[in-house]
């Protein structure tokens, strides 16, 4: 005869107190609600695009190239490209959002790995 | 992966093919006019749309306070058998796929003799950005992780100093982090850990089992959820057990590394480092210095933040202290600081270097802004902070062997506050715990 033998076992969900958190100071702020984003534009022609990249490897490759397709199809559209300030997960001040609320229309920002 | 982050839902995302990284000004054209794989439009056309589409009705950012996962926590299993048990732990996400030690009451109870803290007492607490929760963790769950890694009580404290750096292993990264647990302090001979022959493969129960609880303990705390908090794209075997080994501190002829953090030589102690690249070389310095050997292997891993750490045989240290001239660790860390050069192009091409450091060229910070302005030959010394580069000797003096590493030290922990308090007998003649001597009865005749 063979007999089974059965436990009862603790899980790792021991001794886990779970509550509601909040993001790290310097890992980032909830995005803004839907209405507080910018108006979008009835149209491209004739703004600004401001071509942000993230500082992800191949992001500011792609934004040389997205700011060619805009000059070859889309030449009344005048594009700047930028990197955003700080490093890839953070930012260390706001000057170049300021630059593109003041003189900006739009901005295009990426891209990752 | 933004998708699943709970500060980015409202905003409005395009994707292209991955990756972008690596491809030529054609293949990225082919991006722009091609499809998104997630909605089949072309890329080009969304982003036009997307700059003059109202917004409207777009989905709200969730509150964060409401995060909290509504999962219920179950702290009990079974019964059931032993093959279900184990399956089930598996399918749950709390285990690395290798068998574990079911953690029955009884085998949490005897771990917790290993320690003199409070089952209750908080040992960590941090913060899931996958759930937006604030996770608290005591001694009774690190006792539970620790027997599914199979530790002894012995080895608890180790593990316990682990747990209270909060220190996740495992890395939400797309990248393959590696990591490292060393080990100082009299608590290597106690809980016979190896620091000698061998000590980084898989022989010893000490080394392999506190290495192991650190993956587990970090599976557990919810940092191997693929695409949501596990990125990596190729992962690191390196994690199964994280390089754990104590320092060989009897045939270092430098300081312990625990004592060059502050720490007496008597504390016990764990230091942990974390990184990317690992070079394990087969040779020696037969032809040229073990200094210059080094030399040439850091100048191939242009470090962030001037971080290196060498695992070097104790023969090694030898060497260096005898036959090379360098008296301390620091010593030798000043000269591979200053003698380690390549070219500024090199650096600032290499892709972490230009995602991490190049921000601090352009806000200012030296030597990076210096070298930012340098031509592409000119030279630089990548390692320019003696201060973080690392030493730790490990190793049984049978070839006078290293392995140099981009890690970069994180943080150290004291194990002697985790210990099981000592008894209240004083055991000063060595007799303690030694059977009666044999007692003489009178004789019934």
């Amino acid at each position: 005869m063979t007999i089974e033998i059965r436990y009862t076992v603790l899980t790792p969900e021991t001794g886990i107190q779970r509550s509601p958190g909040k993001f790290p100071p310097g890992a980032g702020a909830l995005a803004p609600a839907t209405s507080s984003f910018a108006r979008r534009l009835d149209t491209l022609e004739n703004k600004t695009i401001y071509l942000v990249d993230t500082g992800f490897g191949g992001g500011s490759k792609f934004m040389i190239e997205l700011q060619k397709w805009f000059a070859e199809h889309m030449p009344n559209v005048k594009t700047i490209r930028k990197r955003k300030p700080g490093n890839v997960f953070m930012d260390d001040n706001n000057e170049l959002w300021e630059e593109i609320k003041e003189k900006g229309d739009a901005v295009v920002f990426g891209v990752a790995g | 992966m933004v998708r699943n982050d709970p500060r980015a839902v409202a905003l409005p995302f395009i994707y292209t093919p991955h990756p972008v990284i690596g491809l030529s000004a054609e293949a990225l054209d082919k991006y722009i006019v091609g499809n998104d794989p997630h909605t089949g439009k072309s890329v080009i056309e969304e982003i036009i749309e997307v700059l003059t589409r109202p917004i409207e009705g777009r989905e709200l950012p969730p509150d964060p306070e409401k995060l909290v996962n509504t999962g219920e926590t179950q702290t009990v299993l079974g019964p059931d058998t032993e093959e279900n048990l184990q399956q089930e732990f598996y399918t749950r996400g709390w285990t690395d796929g290798l068998p574990i030690i079911l953690p029955t009451e009884e085998r949490v109870q005897k771990m917790l003799t290993g320690t003199g803290a409070d089952p209750d007492e908080v040992v960590g607490e941090f913060f899931r950005f996958d759930t937006g929760e604030s996770i608290k963790f005591n001694v009774r769950h690190v006792a539970v992780v620790a027997v599914m890694a199979g530790a002894r009580p012995e080895y608890f404290p180790v593990i316990l100093a682990v747990a209270s750096t909060k220190q996740s292993s495992l890395m939400p990264s797309t990248t393959a982090f590696g990591a490292m647990l060393v080990v100082n302090g009299p608590i290597r001979n106690e809980i016979g850990m190896n620091y000698g022959i061998g000590a980084f493969s898989p022989v010893n129960m000490a080394n392999s089992v506190i290495g192991r609880a650190w993956t587990l303990l970090s599976i557990c705390w919810g940092f191997a959820r693929p695409r949501r908090t596990l990125w990596s794209s190729q992962g690191n075997n390196l994690l199964y057990n994280n390089m754990c080994a104590a320092e060989n501190e009897e045939s270092n002829v430098w300081e312990p590394f625990h004592v060059s953090k502050g720490f007496k030589p008597s504390d016990s102690a764990i230091s942990i480092f974390r990184g990317w690249g690992y070079f394990n070389p087969p040779g020696t310095a037969a032809h040229r210095s073990v200094a210059e050997e080094l030399n040439i292997q850091l100048a191939a891993m242009p470090p962030l933040n001037s971080s290196a750490t060498i695992i070097v045989d104790p023969l090694v240290v030898k060497n260096l202290k005898e036959n090379e001239g360098f008296k301390t660790r620091k010593d030798f860390c000043r000269w591979l600081s200053e003698s380690i050069k390549i070219p500024a192009g090199q650096y600032w091409k290499t892709d972490h270097i230009d995602m991490l450091v190049a921000p601090m060229a352009y806000k200012g910070v030296e030597p990076y802004a210096t070298w930012k302005k340098l031509p592409d030959d000119a030279l630089i010394a990548p390692y320019h902070n003696p201060d973080n580069i690392n030493i730790v000797v490990v190793g049984g003096e049978t070839s006078p062997l290293w392995k140099a590493t981009d890690y970069g030290y994180v943080t150290s922990a004291p194990i002697d506050k985790w210990r099981a308090k000592k008894s209240q007998v004083e055991c000063t003649d060595g007799t303690c715990g030694l059977p009666d001597e044999p007692v003489q009865y009178d004789s019934s005749d």
